[in-house]
């Protein structure tokens, strides 16, 4: 019966979803288009109106400008690159390094205030960001840590973490509890039974909670630009952000440090993507 | 092989009482079948004897050792588990290897014990696929080459054929059969299907509840359940249950029913007049009642219900006083429902419960 239905001629709701797909599809490909073809551009082809669809000189200047040192615009924007991946980087290792024992620990042990703390975690995420950014700077400020970038990767830690938590929670939930069991019979200790068979089989949450984390710092822009007072120590969003008030009218610029910008969580998805699909394939999470 | 003691071992979870005052020794060499419905404690039990969840009090030996506190790698032990947990990320031949591994022997020992394990197994061919390679029944082969690996002085299994269809379960009952005879092992087996308890082991601890309803050999547990619950549960289909009256006139007691009074044999007139109350359940297996089509002193009054063929016995079901009796008849005999049934009980093989307390009149 349904078989000859949707072979009958056209079928109004797969085609609307192709349709939306395709115009979803263009919404966000567009942009990244014309940020890639406007970075290739001079500055005079890139105010041109009507606009120059296809570059008519393109030109790799705006990069070697932005990846020259010795460039004040390039030893700018380096040191925001490297003031932001080193905030992400540590946000990210000491995220998965606190969510993984913490998420093994809410899915395994039944301990006193174990669904409290769960969804004290859970609460967090109901508020903006915002609505914590004047108790945090004042705590920061207590602690002396305003301006550094440690006061940030806090801040990131104690956004990230709880969503890293319930994340990895879900992967841990999901291995069978027998698998512990047989390494513990088998001759391992319970510390063991978890780094030798639970940690390689929650691989692919690992990667998917780094993923997460190194996204979230990488991005972040409001509290960055709030903590955060001195020039040499700004991150890549605040960073392009001071750039672009300075230099408003220097587009191609712009978009060549916005493309750069984007370009080690490509990478990086990328790499662990592949680490991903392995893990999930190989690991087959479930017994 | 060692021997495995268990006293009065306890284990609760708040108030409730998973596990209640279990006591029982299992031979070397035995193969001890814990059987119960779903909940009773049978696998809780398993797990206190792996270490795998802590005592709330008792003592369990295994040998001649204490192993109350030691951890489950110290108490050398293998098991096997329902869903196998074979590791899934290691290929057959790691899966086997990681025992040994643990206990730190030497690359080739290891490579030797498995192949040696692999081949009394037959699964040589599969050391290099990963268990989701597997068919159910070799990975069940797997997860017992990986218990029996490296010689542990007893053997738990938590239900291990009971995720296998019903033809390869028959098949590795046999083989598991064997595999105790062959290695002379200490195996204690948690089932919850009771004909695999009474064909594989030497003893069986019926559980319900969280406790122990009897301890004993197969054939006794058949032949003298000590209650009601160890009546319905062993055999099938079950023992039949008929609430019933005691009636004495002098020295003789009979069983009263609604419009009918069973005689009891003097052996058996005893027995019902050890009852606490007038309270006493009949209970009889099918094999042992025999149907006839017409009155007579001392038959029972009852009306067919249904009637099962199975091919070899046709199992009829007769309603006696409220209660279902199961009758098993010669396929040859043709029977309807709905028709007024006579039925005889052999007073050497019926067993009789006090009504108030459950328990075997004896």
């Amino acid at each position: 019966m349904s078989d000859r239905i949707t072979r009958k001629g056209f079928d109004g709701w797969r085609w609307a979803g192709r349709v939306f797909l395709t115009l979803l599809l263009l919404f966000t490909v567009v942009p990244m288009v014309w940020m890639v073809l406007t970075s290739i551009k001079t500055q005079f082809a890139a105010m041109q109106y009507p606009p120059q669809w296809w570059p008519q000189e393109p030109t790799l200047e705006n990069y070697t400008k932005l990846l020259n040192p010795a460039n004040p615009a390039g030893a700018d924007f380096l040191r925001y690159f490297w003031n932001s991946l080193y905030i992400s980087v540590a946000t990210t290792i000491l995220g998965v390094g606190v969510a993984v024992p913490a998420a093994y620990a809410f899915s395994r042990f039944r301990f006193p205030g174990r669904t409290f703390l769960f969804f004290a975690v859970l609460l967090r995420n109901m508020f903006p960001a915002v609505v914590f950014l004047m108790p945090l700077f004042i705590l920061m400020r207590w602690m002396g840590l305003v301006g550094s970038h440690g006061s940030l990767i806090l801040t990131y830690l104690t956004f990230g973490l709880p969503l890293s938590i319930w994340l990895l929670k879900g992967f841990y939930d999901n291995i069978p509890i027998q698998l512990e069991h047989a390494a513990r019979i088998d001759g391992a200790t319970r510390f063991q039974a978890f780094v030798l068979i639970v940690l390689p089989l929650s691989t692919p949450g690992i990667i998917a909670t780094a993923i997460f984390s190194f996204i979230g710092a990488w991005n972040e822009y409001v509290y960055a630009i709030t903590f955060l007072n001195k020039k040499e120590r700004l991150t890549l969003p605040v960073g392009i952000q001071k750039y672009f008030a300075e230099f408003s009218t220097d587009w191609p610029g712009l978009m060549a440090a916005t493309f750069l910008m984007s370009v080690p969580v490509v990478v990086l998805f990328l790499v662990l993507q592949q680490y991903f699909v392995k893990a999930l394939t190989e690991g087959a999470v479930k017994a | 092989m060692a021997k495995v003691v268990l006293q009065n071992v306890v284990k609760t979870y708040g108030t409730v009482q998973a596990v209640n005052d279990v006591s029982f020794t299992v031979g070397d060499g035995e193969f001890v079948a814990l059987v119960g419905p779903s909940g009773c404690g049978k696998t809780t039990t398993l797990n206190l004897i792996a270490g795998l969840i802590p005592m709330s009090g008792g003592d369990i030996r295994i040998g001649d050792r204490l192993v109350n506190d030691l951890d489950p790698k110290d108490r050398d032990i293998a098991m096997v588990f329902q869903n196998y947990a074979l590791y899934p990320n290691k290929t057959v031949f790691k899966n086997l290897a990681f025992p040994l591994q643990m206990r730190k022997l030497a690359r080739a020992e290891i490579a030797k014990k498995v192949t040696e394990a692999a081949r009394v197994l037959d699964i040589t061919h599969l050391l290099e696929r990963k268990p989701r390679e597997l068919s159910g029944g070799q990975q069940q082969r797997v997860a017992l080459g990986r218990a029996l690996v490296r010689d542990p002085r007893a053997f738990l299994m938590d239900e291990p054929l009971s995720n296998l269809d019903a033809k390869l379960r028959v098949q590795m009952r046999t083989e598991l059969k064997r595999f105790h005879q062959d290695l002379n092992a200490t195996v204690i087996y948690v089932t919850h299907d009771q004909l695999e308890a009474v064909t594989m082991a030497d003893k069986m601890a019926v559980m319900n509840g969280g406790s122990l309803q009897q301890y004993d050999s197969p054939k006794n547990v058949f032949d003298h359940p000590v209650n009601t619950f160890v009546a319905s549960f062993v055999g099938s289909p079950a023992m039949s249950l008929v609430p019933l009256r005691t009636v004495t006139s002098g020295d003789a007691v009979a069983l009263a029913g609604s419009d009918w009074t069973l005689p009891l044999s003097p052996a058996n007139a005893r027995k019902a007049q050890g009852a606490t109350s007038e309270q006493v359940i009949l209970g009889a297996r099918h094999s042992t009642i025999r149907m006839h089509d017409a009155a007579a002193p001392g038959l029972v009054p009852g009306r067919v219900y249904t009637v099962e063929p199975t091919g070899d016995v046709t199992f009829v079901q007769v309603h006696v006083d409220g209660a279902i009796v199961i009758v098993s008849l010669d396929p040859g005999i043709p029977i309807r429902t709905d028709t007024n049934v006579w039925l005889a009980f052999d007073q050497n093989r019926l067993h009789l419960f006090d009504g108030a307390t459950q328990m075997a009149l004896r």
